[in-house]
């Protein structure tokens, strides 16, 4: 018995996600459906061009189940016929704020300062699901910043860890120069070289390791606020309208 | 009901009373304040300044206040005494700005020892009398400089580095109405940005 | 030798009174008063409280970061900050090269319209309800909002004197306050034709304000003569810059410093040797160093700036309205430095009229719309920013490592360099108004008053001295509480039954 489904009723499989039908392909998840179809789905360590991780959670959403509402995240859940998924509810929105929060007191997140304030995913993430405070008692965290290379520096008191540095070094720099380490609040990137600085490493400020991330960890020198206030990219637009992976 | 241009009260209500101060802070959210522009004096009848660095009231008002805006983190000992004095008299309480918020630019100390803070500025090389000053009068420096929220229940947050004169013609237009606006989702993008 | 009034030689079971406290940006601030049982003053100090450590806390941050990091120490006059480092940083990116002609016309524009809006604010909003109203006005009205209820046209005229210098800055930056534009080696945005004609549409009518508020100020001074023309006077050294032919210079130029016969101390000093030229005593009781000329001593060697120095310093003023009203300043004072505090006001509605002339100047200028925005150089790994914020000469000083990280930073900022002559007029004003009366709301505004010709910063103009209720206690020598005075909200003074 054949069961390839039919290249029609493939087209025609759906999933609803707040009250509209998604189509999607075997195969995809609903955040790969999601964004086919246009619709944005807020999250952080997702992109398209990797292996979903599923590590921020920003992407999750209310799945109704039989057994009542639960969590899922939508980056790594496959799509299927008939799921019933809620994401821009005010209850999913609370719930990832309190997410998004978490990673700002968990770092040292200076906005006004910032030379990727206004481009920062972090940020248009927060502004999008109606952050305006902290929340949580801030950890002030101590970070290194290694600016030993020559056109290269990480501030990592600006990581969250979202690892795609990590993937895209290896996966198309192919490079392998970033890793996360470390326990608990120790988690840590680090660098993959002999000393553990970016000078001793292969890293270029070409390298898509750095264009790729959605905060102003990795940065190319020299740089900083080329890009006037009011030009920027989330500075007029809400990050649903312009999503971070294109 | 729009917030920035909410419905003016049906009869004339008492004068918003409003008292501000800075705490760690560096002015700017009062300054940003004041660029509400000739608004300010279209407020002339319907708001009053209490303790505020723009008057001489030297203590919150006896009767209680509207609205208490805290610009600024924490950064001393005496910083929480007003604060406290704030949270006790002040109906709505709004933590204004990055530093209020988070802490802002002066938590950048918070990774660095008090002491080293103090050697660099007062035992480096060429002062003349280097020494650490001490005295009675000066209020002593908190570990860390911590956010408002830390301290004492916020019932508002005006984000940004200073949060823009929208933000505070809005709060006040709509406390002059007599009702709280939820910042998150009547205020436009610009004016609730963290930068 | 130390000043008089500044310690006092035997502090024991003398009173005390505290006007507690003073906001300002490098600190928060508070002035203390120690009066013997004959209500002698023998102490009066400005204490800084409050102490944030920027020179060490941005070591370590990129340098082209700092411009606008740094400019959050003050939010009202952050453009100076920016731009005092913007200065300090281009050494970081071109070396001793200069920037483009129309970075540097366009870094000159939002320096005038910062300088203008902020003595715009510190005039009208802060300082005017004490000229306008007097000292001992009623607290309730004695603020900016009495200036808008009595004087509605003329508070108006400041409110939207501020805003012109804001909007200028807003297209420039990005925002009012804390925006961008001006980076280490250049400028981040050209203006466009569109923008140029806003700011001009509004500057003929923006420089007719200012010219009659040079005229309101100076009838203010010279109206109330009697008590304003000695009220903190006294002599001192005027520190500022100057171009070389000696015109006034708000953004670039060398260092002018003459006494206060008008004699010159020094003249055309390389901004890069302000370390040989000044040097920073500490003292125990304040957050706040003391500046003086190395050459005289921490003890005489203290000088002014902001302002009063500015006109005072300047051969010329190289605006035509502001170049006239600068002479009959000058004839005013025979030619001699004015040196009564509440001149300050007059000499800053000059400056504001400079700043106007600029504007329009610059507006005019069409290599203002160039697009050439960014120099290039050697770069070097230390540089020294120096520019004339509203209130007076501000000094920014970095280095950076071989990783373009900030290894060292020293900042004097305008408030620092005016500590001594603050402290010189608080003790000047107790000591001429306090001695041996009765304590009054209006006389412990005095004090307030002498501070905030100098710094609203640190007065947070007007009136932020003594947020808190002040209580004043005397006590005997053994600390027995001998009497005390409660002041209130509203400025009424009461005199509590003592407990016996």
């Amino acid at each position: 018995m054949n069961t390839q489904p039919h290249p029609a009723e493939a087209a025609a499989a759906t999933f609803v996600l707040d009250g509209r039908s998604i189509p999607f392909t075997p195969g995809q998840t609903v955040m790969q459906a999601a964004t086919a179809a246009g619709v944005y789905v807020p999250h952080l360590c997702h992109h398209a061009e990797f292996e979903p991780v599923g590590n921020c959670k920003v992407c999750s959403m209310q799945l109704d189940t039989s057994a009542g509402p639960r969590m899922v995240t939508a980056c790594t859940l496959p799509a299927r016929e008939g799921l019933v998924l809620h994401s821009e509810t005010p209850a999913v929105q609370h719930d990832r704020q309190r997410l998004v929060q978490m990673l700002f007191v968990e770092g040292n997140h200076h906005c006004p300062f910032c030379e990727k304030s206004g481009a920062c995913h972090l940020q248009a993430v927060a502004y999008h699901v109606g952050m305006v405070d902290t929340h949580f008692v801030h950890a002030y965290p101590p970070q290194s910043v290694d600016a030993s290379h020559p056109d290269v520096w990480l501030d990592r008191n600006r990581c969250i860890l979202c690892e795609l540095c990590v993937r895209a070094s290896r996966e198309i720099d192919g490079k392998n120069v970033f890793a996360v380490g470390g326990r608990g609040a120790h988690t840590t990137l680090l660098v993959n070289s002999a000393s553990g600085l970016l000078k001793d490493s292969a890293v270029a400020a070409t390298d898509r390791a750095l264009s790729i991330c959605p905060v102003g960890a990795l940065m190319p020198k020299r740089q900083g606020f080329a890009m006037p206030i009011g030009a920027r990219p989330y500075d007029h637009a809400d990050i649903a309208e312009r999503p971070a992976d294109t | 009901m729009s917030l920035m241009f909410p419905t003016a009260p049906a009869s004339p209500s008492p004068r918003l009373r409003i008292a501000t101060c800075s705490l760690a802070g560096c002015f700017g959210c009062h300054m940003s304040l004041l660029d509400i522009d000739e608004t300010l004096a279209d407020l002339v009848d319907l708001i009053t300044f209490d303790r505020s660095p723009f008057t001489d009231v030297k203590a919150l008002s006896e009767d209680g206040i509207d609205i208490g805006l805290i610009e600024g983190g924490l950064c001393n000992e005496e910083n929480v005494e007003v604060l406290r004095a704030f949270r006790a008299r002040c109906r709505v309480l709004v933590a204004v700005g990055a530093c209020a918020m988070y802490g802002g630019v002066p938590a950048l100390r918070n990774g660095i020892p008090v002491a080293e803070l103090m050697q660099t500025a007062y035992l480096a090389d060429g002062l003349h009398d280097p020494q650490l000053p001490r005295d009675p009068e000066l209020p002593p420096l908190l570990d860390k400089v911590l956010p408002v929220h830390e301290v004492v229940p916020v019932d508002l947050t005006l984000p940004g580095c200073p949060p823009p004169a929208d933000a505070f013609r809005a709060l006040v237009l709509a406390e002059i109405a007599r009702r709280t606006p939820d910042i998150a989702t009547e205020l436009p993008l610009h004016a609730r940005r963290f930068d | 030798m130390p000043h008089p009034l500044e310690t006092a030689s035997q502090p024991d079971g003398l009173r005390r009174v505290v006007i507690d406290p003073v906001s300002r940006v490098e600190g928060h601030g508070k002035v203390t008063l120690l009066l013997d049982e004959h209500r002698r003053v023998q102490q009066a100090r400005l204490h800084i409280v409050e102490f944030r450590g920027f020179e060490r806390f941005i070591q370590g941050r990129p340098y082209w970061e700092v411009p606008t990091l740094v400019q959050r120490l003050c939010g009202i006059c952050p453009v100076s900050h920016l731009l005092a480092a913007s200065k300090a940083c281009d050494a970081f990116v071109i070396g001793h090269a200069r920037i483009t002609p129309t970075a540097e016309k366009l870094r000159r524009l939002l320096h005038a319209a910062q300088v203008l809006q902020s003595n715009a604010l510190h005039f009208f909003h802060l300082a005017s309800p004490d000229l306008l109203f007097g000292f001992d006005d009623a607290v309730p009205h004695r603020n900016v909002m009495g200036v808008l209820q009595d004087h509605r046209e003329l508070g108006l005229q400041g409110i939207r004197l501020r805003k012109y210098g804001q909007e200028v800055i807003r297209l420039l930056t990005g925002k009012r306050i804390h925006g961008t534009g001006s980076v280490p080696g250049g400028f981040n945005k050209p203006l466009s034709a569109a923008d140029r004609d806003l700011m001009r549409a509004d500057i003929g009518q923006v420089t007719d304000w200012c010219a009659q508020t040079v005229d309101l100020a100076r009838d203010l001074f010279v109206k109330h003569l009697p008590e304003h023309g000695t009220f903190a006077d006294f002599p001192s050294m005027f520190m500022s810059l100057v171009r070389p032919d000696g015109a006034a210079d708000l953004y670039d130029g060398a260092l002018r410093v003459t006494d206060a016969a008008g004699n010159l101390v020094v003249d055309q000093v390389d901004v890069r040797g302000y370390d040989a030229l000044i040097g920073e005593a500490v003292k125990p009781w304040t957050y706040m160093k003391f500046p003086f000329l190395r050459a005289h001593g921490p003890d005489t060697g203290w000088y002014r700036v902001g302002p009063l120095a500015r006109i005072n310093n300047a051969t010329f003023l190289d605006t035509p309205r502001a170049e006239a009203a600068r002479q009959a300043f000058k004839a005013w004072g025979d030619g001699r430095p004015v040196t009564a505090s509440l001149a300050q006001h007059w000499a800053r509605m000059i400056d504001t009229l400079h700043c106007a002339e600029t504007i329009a100047h610059l507006l005019d200028d069409p290599a203002l719309l160039g697009t050439d925005l960014m120099a290039t150089g050697t770069p070097l790994r230390e540089g020294v920013g120096v520019i004339e914020a509203p209130r007076g000469t501000l000094i920014h000083h970095y280095r950076i490592g071989e990783d373009d990280l900030i290894t060292h930073a020293n900042l004097i900022v305008s408030t620092t360099h005016n500590n001594t002559a603050m402290n010189e007029a608080v003790r000047q004003v107790a000591a001429q108004y306090f001695d041996g009366r009765e304590l009054t709301e209006g006389l412990l505004n005095r004090i307030e008053v002498a501070i905030r010709a100098y710094d609203p910063c640190l007065s947070c103009a007007t009136h932020a001295l003594g947020k808190m209720p002040m209580r004043l206690e005397l006590r005997h020598a053994d600390g027995a509480l001998q009497d005390v005075l409660l002041k209130h909200e509203d400025g009424n003074l009461e005199r509590p039954e003592l407990i016996q």
